[in-house]
């Protein structure tokens, strides 16, 4: 047997002989995606469980077990964790980390002991984000928000939170600043921009906005300690401040990251769809093209987040209109990969019933958007909880179930053995029937006004709250019946081989499952596109170990 | 908190421009509707034609582009995505569009953590009203102009039943508008997060005849019309106006925010109420913490006539 990447590796510094010490100093790009997973989805966890402690306390109106603070802190600590610490690394620090590289032929990032510091800086980021949980001040009840001047008024302890999301955005930054290198330095000999896999152009578009639209966070950030601490005007009204300035910063980066979450997601989509139907990809250009144009026009679009906020008119109508053009491509993408499926042979694995899930959630999401896009339908829905439903059903539904899509589809790479494929599938039918019973009832309460961030409502609200307390039960049971099934089969499962799903691109031509420790036996010659298939079988063939096409 | 607010009217079209929301959001649902079926049928379709069993492999073909195709998939959606500008931007112009203000009625509203005050312009006596709930005339433009302390945090002013909501922003004054055909009582919610009692942070819109609303204005009766004037001290005026009664309940042992002041005067002298006032962090009762309650600046004998209503009930 040939040594993989779980038996050797190289490390940062030194030459440590405890396999703990080998994993704590790795820098192989396949481990530290690994980590992250094995971190982020801890969090993930927890956050699960803040939100089902909301939901059980909502199942009625007025206060069931905790009081209203409490609750306060507990919607922000979802929020931060689920924003700040799973969503935003997300897909490009996991499945980007483990698999981008492989898909272009590198052996590893361009600086891999960078990504080592990276994911120890997040690591930083994340103890930093929870400390203040153990204070006496307790966790921040700002929302995840943290808009001035509550968050600047607030007795609960915030600046532990503002100074670990500029350290996760630093952390950010350089994650985006390796991919681009990468990207741009280490694909295979050949592998024009053009003839990439669709993951990597995703990865691609949203390194640019990691490295662009997070330093305004950052900015942000400094300037709201700068006035806690040293009492400079700048959101504060009571100081001289404007506090509608602050919501302008935040949502200069934030909405851009809202793409920065769905872009990478969609590349796995591209991913999916053509394998699963056996036939090459449809307008493969237009895609990444796409790609590139939502993470683009993604920065001009911010201020309708603040079509209530007493912004001026003029902006809105301007701020709405470019909105609907980051629909359009979106939408291209949705009919492309439709497209994709006709005259193909659709094989219903469990990443492809994933992929095809997510088609309805997000179509679902995509369009409440555009709902709120429209002004003067969103000031009645703004800040209801028809945002919070589309918010969801998009982030969610679309790229945390895409998420999965990618977990379930590397999943024989990374562990080289395969999972059991019906109880996966069960996972899924749970977790997807779950997921709309748990948020469609609520465009319907928000649609008739039940705000967001409320501890206690009207009763005539009972109901919506209700059908989704149930949603949340049968989800919550999907969710850890998938990762029961992922543990099982990754201490059980059957060796997969080098290539289960009959896939084209580079990753799954491997010299042997796990990958070894650098990856490809040689660099390929890329002549070919990324998803040539011809009636159904894969047209480019390797020896793998000269990495030389026998086709 | 008494919430027996009932979403009353969300159906009724009370207010003018309700309906041009609405059907801004009903043009935009048969439009998303059409949209998200165009990518769903197709789908779903293909998922059964093209299943495994059904195809050879050698029937799998390669169908990257079709123009004709592309540019509808483009063109259309684009088409109807604009009409979903237009529709957002009109119903938006019917909700910002300001009447003049010699034609309408001004309310000043002030919202605090964690109640709203509804101040009016002076009546002919010189008399100002000013009340927790909103009380106007049927048939006429009402202009609410919108402000927050200075040291709060920002509220939103929201009424589901006429379809409109604007922030409440300290420093700021913010403006919105409406103009209802429909008597009754509507609820308004505060939408925008400002901390512990967000969710109770209600209050009412009485549309109610012009007649009625005429001659309440036009009295000096420091309730709402329809209601019986029941002999208020100062401090107990004091308490209301400044909305003590969001954090501190005074009938019951109750702890909203702050700590009950039922009873307090048996607890502590005059002097530490007083302090309590204009200094709250000075001393801090435990269980509670310091920088939540704002200090207040009040004259010296409005302070006096409040630590008697709290420990005299007078």
């Amino acid at each position: 047997m040939s040594k993989s990447y779980f038996d050797e590796t190289h490390t940062a510094i030194g030459h440590p002989k405890s396999t703990f010490m080998q994993w704590m100093l790795t820098v192989d790009h396949k481990r530290i995606g690994l980590m992250y997973a094995a971190v982020m989805f801890t969090f993930f966890f927890v956050a699960v469980a803040t939100a089902f402690l909301m939901r059980l306390e909502l199942f009625a109106p007025g206060a069931q077990f905790i009081d209203g603070d409490t609750f306060n802190q507990a919607f922000t600590l979802h929020g931060v964790i689920m924003i700040f610490l799973f969503i935003v690394p997300g897909v490009p620090a996991v499945l980007g980390n483990i698999v981008m590289p492989l898909m272009i032929g590198a052996k590893d990032v361009s600086f891999p002991r960078l990504n080592w510091f990276t994911f120890w800086l997040y690591i930083l980021g994340c103890i930093v984000a929870l400390a203040s949980l153990f204070t006496d001040a307790g966790f921040a009840d700002t929302g995840w928000t943290f808009y001035a001047p509550y968050s600047l008024t607030t007795s609960t302890n915030v600046i532990f939170t503002l100074v670990a999301a500029f350290i996760l955005g630093m952390a950010s930054i350089l994650t985006g600043l390796n991919f681009l290198v990468t990207i741009h330095r280490l694909r295979a000999p050949g592998m024009t921009f053009f003839k990439m896999p669709l993951f990597v152009w995703g990865i691609y578009a949203t390194a640019w906005i990691q490295l662009l639209a997070t330093p305004v966070v950052g900015i942000t950030l400094i300037l709201a300690i700068l006035e806690k601490y040293f009492g400079i005007g700048i959101f504060d009204p009571a100081k001289g401040g404007d506090p509608v300035l602050f919501e302008h910063l935040f949502w200069i980066y934030s909405h851009p990251a809202v793409y920065l979450m769905i872009l990478p997601a969609f590349g796995i989509m591209s991913e999916i769809i053509p394998t699963f139907s056996r036939r090459e990809i449809f307008g493969y250009r237009t895609i990444a093209l796409s790609s590139a144009s939502i993470a683009g026009i993604g920065y001009l679009v911010w201020g309708h987040h603040l079509y209530t906020s007493g912004m001026a008119d003029t902006a809105k109508v301007i701020f709405s209109f470019l909105t609907f053009f980051v629909a359009i491509p979106t939408g291209i993408k949705f009919y492309d990969w439709v497209a994709t499926m006709y005259k193909g042979k659709i094989i219903l694995s469990t990443p492809m019933l994933w992929a095809l899930g997510t088609i309805i959630t997000f179509t679902i999401g995509g369009l409440t958007g555009v709902t709120i896009a429209m002004i003067g339908v969103d000031i009645h829905l703004q800040d209801t909880y028809y945002t919070v439903a589309h918010f969801h059903y998009a982030m969610l539904g679309g790229v945390v179930f895409l998420f999965f899509a990618g977990l379930h589809y590397w999943f024989p790479l990374v562990s080289g053995k395969m999972y059991n494929e019906t109880h996966a599938k069960i996972a899924f039918y749970l977790q997807f029937v779950g997921f709309n019973l748990l948020w469609f009832p609520m465009f319907i309460a928000g649609y008739y006004g039940m705000p967001r961030r409320y501890f206690d409502y009207l009763p005539e609200f009972q109901i919506y709250h209700q059908v989704s307390f149930f949603g949340a039960v049968i989800f919550i049971t999907g969710l850890i019946y998938m990762f029961v099934v992922f543990f099982k089969g990754w201490r059980n499962g059957k060796p997969s081989g080098t290539n289960p799903w009959n896939a084209t691109t580079l990753e799954w031509h491997m010299p042997s499952s796990p990958p070894p420790l650098e990856n490809h036996s040689k660099v390929p010659y890329v002549d070919f596109n990324p998803y040539e298939y011809h009636h159904g079988e894969p047209v480019v063939k390797f020896d793998y170990e000269t990495m030389k096409r026998i086709d | 908190m008494d919430v027996n607010n009932t979403l009353q009217g969300f159906n009724t079209m009370a207010a003018t421009f309700a309906k041009d929301v609405d059907q801004a959001f009903w043009i935009n649902f048969w439009i998303s509707v059409i949209l998200g079926l165009s990518v769903i049928i197709p789908m779903f379709y293909f998922a059964w034609k093209y299943r495994e069993k059904n195809v050879k492999d050698e029937d799998i073909e390669n169908v990257t582009h079709n123009t004709a195709l592309e540019i509808a998939w483009t063109l259309i959606p684009t088409a109807m995505l604009m009409v979903l500008f237009y529709y957002g931007y009109t119903s938006m112009q019917v909700l910002r569009t300001m009447p003049a203000e010699s034609e309408s009625i001004v309310v000043h509203v002030e919202g605090k953590k964690w109640s709203w005050k509804h101040t009016y312009e002076a009546n002919k006596n010189g008399f100002v009203h000013k009340s927790k709930e909103l009380y106007v005339p049927k048939d006429t433009n009402i202009i609410l102009k919108m402000t927050a302390p200075l040291n709060d945090v920002i509220h939103a002013y929201f009424v589901p039943a006429f379809r409109m909501k604007e922030d409440v922003v300290p420093g700021r004054v913010t403006k919105q508008w409406f103009h209802s055909e429909k008597l009754g009582t509507y609820d308004v919610e505060c939408a925008e997060y400002c901390g512990t009692r967000h969710s109770d942070m209600y209050t009412k819109i009485n549309v109610i005849p012009k007649a009625e609303y005429e001659a309440w204005f036009e009295g000096n009766s420091k309730v709402g019309p329809g209601e019986k004037e029941v002999e208020k001290s100062k401090g107990q005026e004091l308490y209301d106006d400044n909305g003590c009664a969001g954090c501190h309940s005074i009938d019951t042992d109750a702890t909203l925010v702050g700590p009950s002041l039922k009873g307090i005067g048996a607890k502590h002298d005059a002097t530490y109420l007083k302090d309590a006032i204009v200094t709250p962090d000075k001393d801090v009762p435990e269980g509670f913490t310091a920088g939540v309650m704002p200090p207040f600046a009040l004259p010296d004998a409005d302070v006096d006539a409040l630590v008697d209503y709290m420990t005299t009930g007078k």
